[in-house]
């Protein structure tokens, strides 16, 4: 036997074991962290999102009432815009006519007057001239008047668009806030149940309106736009049936709900899918 | 999560008694890989040491300078092992029976087979130390990695019932972790119940070489008896 190896388990080999196991688990160890940072690069590209990327409320209800909204107000001031010109041109008109009536008057006047009485026509004509003139004047003055009339008119209905439009946008504002939670709500609510189907590919689009009572109870559901792939259009249509009844909609002010969610439009499309 | 699992990650974010089981698990790893590597050293050796002093025992040498040889290296304070033991306690005490003067050869030779039995015995003894160990480790570590996987299991479910969606994500690291376990106490029983096996047998082939040593052995010395 020889003397090195006589030595080595001169304590029965245990000081050796005891670092020979240790080193073992060490290395171990240090192969399982490589192969873990080196692992990772793949698993990062395997890992599924956990929502549902894209589906989104067709129109943002808020920004369709806010377009009604100003449709109907542009609407109104064409309206008094035709209004007041229709009253400009009355007004014109009854003054013309006037005029006209006035004149052949003056004619006539003046035809007797030369048949009557030739000394009196240069003081006729002054008088004459005197009387044009005051009624030129007195044109003038309602022309006038009837300018700073209208301003005014104008002025106030100015003002008062001023505060109904500041009135609206103080109530739009918080309104607006609660269709932006409503509506990222019911988003959320679809992304955690929609179950794509295998046919499902990125790109792909339906569009469903759906109409939904005050309680957040789901009325129907219609397809308006289908993807062509029957089995995608069914996923969606089953995501709103399991999705509903939406209980926070029961939050809103009936007003709200009544313009905003009485129908909604839902673009259902995926776009996280692999392939 | 979403930068992929780390086993760091899922064992520090484990459950106290799961990270326990890990613990202990690691442990008995440990210690089993020294006696996996200890056991080794001393079979090996004792291997090799049959093999040497049988080539010795049967060149022709005299029997008493075996003997003589043998306590020399005992004085440089070295260890002498296995089957040479046994010689040289059977050696030692034929020769004191037979500077006795006792006439009785059986007497003589009774004593001398003892004297190996107890040596032999001896040397079994340190040969099999510390494998019913293996042989518990192997065993049991499975067993310990299941209760650790049960719990972790336990544990991700109890977690799944106070959510309201019950989604894959929600419990798939609860349950990495829980396998995570059984995966080291495989870890651990494995090479155990390998090695237990192998150094059974590598024991039953040295000490049957033993015990056909002795008789041999005791047939040399009958023979030494009844021819003077």
């Amino acid at each position: 036997m020889n003397s090195v190896f006589n030595n080595l388990i001169i304590y029965n080999g245990y000081p050796i074991s005891i670092v020979a196991a240790v080193i073992f688990h060490i290395i171990l160890l240090v192969v399982l962290v490589w192969m873990q940072s080196n692992n990772r690069m793949d698993r990062l590209e395997l890992v599924q999102p956990t929502i549902v990327k894209a589906l989104f409320i067709d129109e943002n209800p808020q920004v369709r009432n806010q377009e009604i909204l100003e449709r109907q107000r542009l609407e109104r001031i064409e309206q008094q815009r035709v209004t007041r010109e229709e009253e400009q041109f009355r007004q014109q008109e009854d003054e013309r006519q006037r005029l006209l009536e006035e004149q052949r008057e003056m004619e006539e006047v003046a035809l007797r007057e030369q048949e009557e009485l030739e000394r009196q026509r240069a003081q006729e004509v002054q008088r004459e001239r005197a009387r044009q003139e005051s009624i030129t004047m007195e044109q003038q003055r309602e022309q006038a008047e009837a300018e700073r009339r209208r301003q005014d008119e104008e002025a106030q209905l100015q003002r008062q668009a001023a505060e109904d439009a500041a009135l609206a946008a103080e109530a739009a504002r918080t309104e607006f806030e609660l269709v932006q939670s409503a509506t990222a709500l019911i988003q959320q609510a679809l992304q955690q149940v929609w179950n794509r189907p295998p046919s499902a590919r990125n790109g792909m689009r339906v569009i469903l309106r759906i109409r939904m009572l005050p309680t957040g109870e789901l009325l129907e559901a219609s397809i308006t736009q289908s993807s062509g792939d029957a089995a995608f259009d069914r996923s969606a249509e089953n995501a709103v049936y399991s999705a509903s009844p939406f209980t926070e909609l029961q939050n809103l002010p009936i007003s709200v709900f009544n313009e905003n969610f009485r129908t909604l439009s839902l673009i259902f499309e995926p776009e996280d899918l692999l392939n | 999560m979403n930068e992929g699992l780390n086993i760091f990650d899922l064992v520090l974010g484990a459950s106290l008694a799961v990270q326990l089981v890990l613990l202990i698990l690691l442990l008995l790893s440990v210690v089993s890989w020294v006696i996996i590597a200890q056991r080794w050293l001393v079979l090996s050796s004792a291997k090799k040491g049959v093999l040497s002093f049988e080539q010795r025992f049967w060149s022709g040498m005299d029997l008493s300078q075996l003997y003589k040889e043998g306590s020399q290296v005992q004085q440089e304070n070295m260890q002498i092992v296995g089957m040479e033991n046994i010689f040289r306690a059977g050696f030692k005490e034929f020769m004191r029976l037979r500077q006795q003067g006792t006439g009785d050869g059986e007497a003589i030779m009774e004593g001398a087979q003892r004297a190996m039995r107890v040596a032999y015995s001896r040397e079994e003894e340190k040969l099999e130390k510390h494998l019913p160990f293996l042989a518990t480790v192997g065993s049991v570590s499975p067993y310990i990695g299941l209760f650790g996987t049960v719990i972790g299991i336990m544990n991700s479910f109890l977690g799944l019932a106070t959510q309201a969606q019950a989604t894959l994500q929600v419990v798939a690291p609860g349950i990495s972790e829980a396998l995570f376990a059984t995966a080291i106490g495989l870890f651990a029983a494995i090479p155990a119940v390998v090695a237990y096996n192998r150094y059974s047998a590598v024991l039953d082939d040295v000490t049957s070489s033993y015990i056909t040593f002795t008789d041999e052995f005791s047939s040399i010395l009958h023979r030494q008896i009844h021819s003077t």
